[in-house]
C-alpha cells in the first residue's frame, strides 16, 4: 500500500513538473533553464522498490521523451528509445546503489539529480550532432549542461524535504523488511 | 511472489518495446494527446504566473483607470483613422500593381494568440501557444508578432501549440537583405543564444550593420514573402560563403501575443 501510494503521488507529479518547469524564469545571465523532472526522476528511483521504480523510469522516459519530441520534415529527432534506454539504466544504478548503501540518503540524491541532468542534457546534444552533424562545442553548450545540474543539485535537498514530507515513510524502512530495493521489489502495484 | 515479478518484467520490456518501436504518425498522434493532457495543467500554471507576475503593477486606483481607458479610447480612434487611410492606400496600391501587371499582394487571415509559457529544453528553443486545432491552427504555420516573424508551429492539441521559434537551429528561414540582391537561409544555434544567423550569402556580399532582412517567401515553402525577420548585426566571409548575424526582428524574450498565419486574406 505504502509502495502504491508513493508510486502514483509520483506519477501525478510527473506532468506537473513538466508544467511547472515551463513556468519558472530562467537563470540569467544565460538564461539557463530549470529542470524539475530528473530530480522528481531521482527520488523516484532511490525511493520505490525495483519493479515499481523501473515502471516509474518508463513513465518518466514517455514523459520527457513526448515533451521534448520534434518531428521536423517527417524526421524524429529524439524519439522515446533514448529516453527509455536513459531513465531504465539509471533506475538500476539507483536501486544498486540505494541497496548498497541500506536505503535513500539525501546526498545521494541531490549528487543523483545534478548526474541524471548533466548525462541527460549531454546525451541529447550528442544525438543532436548525430543528427544534425556537427559538433559545435563552446562554452554556451557547456554553460547549457553545467548550469541546470549545478541548479539540480541545490534544488534536490528542497524536493527532497518536500516530498519526504509530503511521504513521510518514503524515505524510511519498510518494518520488518529493511530497505526498498532489490530483494523486496515491493509488488504491492 | 516471484512469478508476478517476472510477469511484471516482461509486461515492462514489452511495453518499452511498444514504444519504442512507434513510426512518425503513431509519436504525433501520442504527442498531441500528452500536450491535450498536459493543456489544462498548462493553462491554469500560465494563468497563476501572470496573476503572480503581476501582483503590484496591475493594483490601479480608479483615476489611473479612467486616464489609461481615455488614453486607449484615444488612440484606438487614432488607429481607426489611420486603417481607413491605410486602406485606401492599399486599393490604390492593388490597382497600380494591376495595371503594371504586378501579382496583388495579399494580406494574411490572423488568428491572435497568447503565449503561455517558454518551453524548459536546453537545446530547442520553443513556446507553448494557447490556440489549437479547435481554432483552425495546424503543423507548420507562420507566428509573426506586429515586429516580425516569430517561428511556426509544430505540434498542435485542440487547445494548445508549440511554436518552435526562428532562433532554434531547426527553423531555416529563407531570407533576402534589404537593398540588395543578396538571399540566405536563416536560422539560429545548436544552443540558442537569441541570434539568428543567415547563410550561404556571397562571400563578397556587401552588407552594413542596421539593414533588414525580410522573409523570400519561396515557393513551397512555409513562410510568406516580406515579413520581417531581423537586422544585420555584422557579416563575416567564410571558407565557401559568407554569414550574416542578425539580430530578430521581433523579442523573443519577451513575447505576450502572437499572431498565427492561417492563410493570405
Amino acid at each position: 500500500m505504502r509502495t502504491t501510494l508513493l508510486f502514483l503521488i509520483l506519477l501525478v507529479l510527473l506532468p506537473i513538473s513538466i508544467v511547472v518547469q515551463d513556468q519558472l524564469p530562467p537563470i540569467p545571465p544565460m538564461q539557463e533553464r530549470i529542470f524539475l523532472l530528473p530530480i522528481l526522476f531521482c527520488f523516484g528511483a532511490l525511493a520505490l522498490p525495483l519493479i515499481p521504480a523501473l515502471f516509474f523510469a518508463l513513465a518518466t522516459a514517455l514523459v520527457q521523451g513526448l515533451a521534448l519530441l520534434q518531428i521536423q520534415s517527417g524526421q524524429i529527432e529524439l524519439g522515446l528509445v533514448g529516453p527509455i534506454v536513459f531513465f531504465l539504466g539509471w533506475t538500476v544504478i539507483f536501486q544498486m546503489l540505494s541497496e548498497a548503501t541500506h536505503g535513500m540518503r539525501w546526498e545521494f540524491h541531490a549528487f543523483g539529480s545534478f548526474l541524471v541532468t548533466f548525462t541527460l542534457l549531454a546525451g541529447e546534444f550528442l544525438i543532436l550532432c548525430v543528427k544534425r552533424g556537427g559538433f559545435p562545442v563552446d562554452e554556451m553548450v557547456l554553460f547549457r549542461m553545467a548550469v541546470p545540474s549545478a541548479a539540480a543539485l541545490l534544488i534536490a535537498p528542497l524536493l527532497y524535504l518536500l516530498l519526504s514530507s509530503l511521504v513521510p515513510y518514503a524515505t524510511e524502512p519498510v518494518p520488518g523488511q529493511g530497505k526498498p530495493g532489490f530483494g523486496n521489489s515491493g509488488l504491492e502495484l | 511472489m516471484k512469478y508476478l515479478q517476472i510477469a511484471a518484467l516482461v509486461l515492462l520490456i514489452a511495453a518499452a518495446i511498444f514504444f519504442s518501436a512507434l513510426g512518425v504518425g503513431p509519436l504525433g498522434r501520442l504527442q498531441s494527446a500528452f500536450l491535450g493532457l498536459l493543456s489544462p495543467l498548462s493553462h491554469s500554471g500560465s494563468v497563476v504566473k501572470n496573476s503572480i507576475g503581476s501582483l503590484g503593477t496591475d493594483l490601479m486606483t480608479l483615476d489611473q483607470l479612467q486616464s489609461e481607458y481615455d488614453r486607449l479610447l484615444a488612440e484606438n480612434k487614432k488607429l481607426r483613422a489611420e486603417n481607413n487611410g491605410l486602406r485606401d492606400l492599399q486599393q490604390d496600391n492593388d490597382h497600380l500593381r494591376s495595371v503594371l501587371g504586378y501579382r496583388e499582394r495579399s494580406s494574411f487571415r490572423l488568428i491572435p494568440a497568447v503565449v503561455m509559457n517558454h518551453s524548459a529544453e536546453a537545446w530547442w528553443n520553443t513556446i507553448k501557444i494557447n490556440r489549437g486545432s479547435k481554432d483552425g491552427i495546424a503543423p507548420d504555420m507562420p507566428v509573426i508578432t506586429d515586429r516580425g516573424l516569430v517561428g511556426k508551429t509544430t505540434a498542435v492539441s485542440d487547445d494548445m501549440a508549440e511554436v518552435v521559434l526562428v532562433t532554434d537551429e531547426n527553423c531555416k528561414v529563407a531570407a533576402n537583405v534589404e537593398g540588395t540582391k543578396e538571399q540566405g537561409i536563416s536560422a539560429g544555434a545548436r544552443a540558442p543564444e537569441g541570434e539568428l544567423q543567415l547563410a550561404f550569402l556571397s562571400k563578397l556580399a556587401d552588407l552594413q550593420p542596421g539593414q533588414k532582412v525580410y522573409t523570400a517567401g519561396v515557393s513551397g515553402g512555409i513562410f510568406p514573402s516580406g515579413i520581417a525577420l531581423g537586422t544585420v548585426k555584422s557579416f563575416h566571409a567564410r571558407e565557401l560563403d559568407g554569414e550574416a548575424i542578425l539580430e530578430p526582428a521581433a523579442d523573443l524574450g519577451t513575447l505576450d501575443d502572437v499572431f498565427v498565419v492561417t492563410g493570405a486574406k
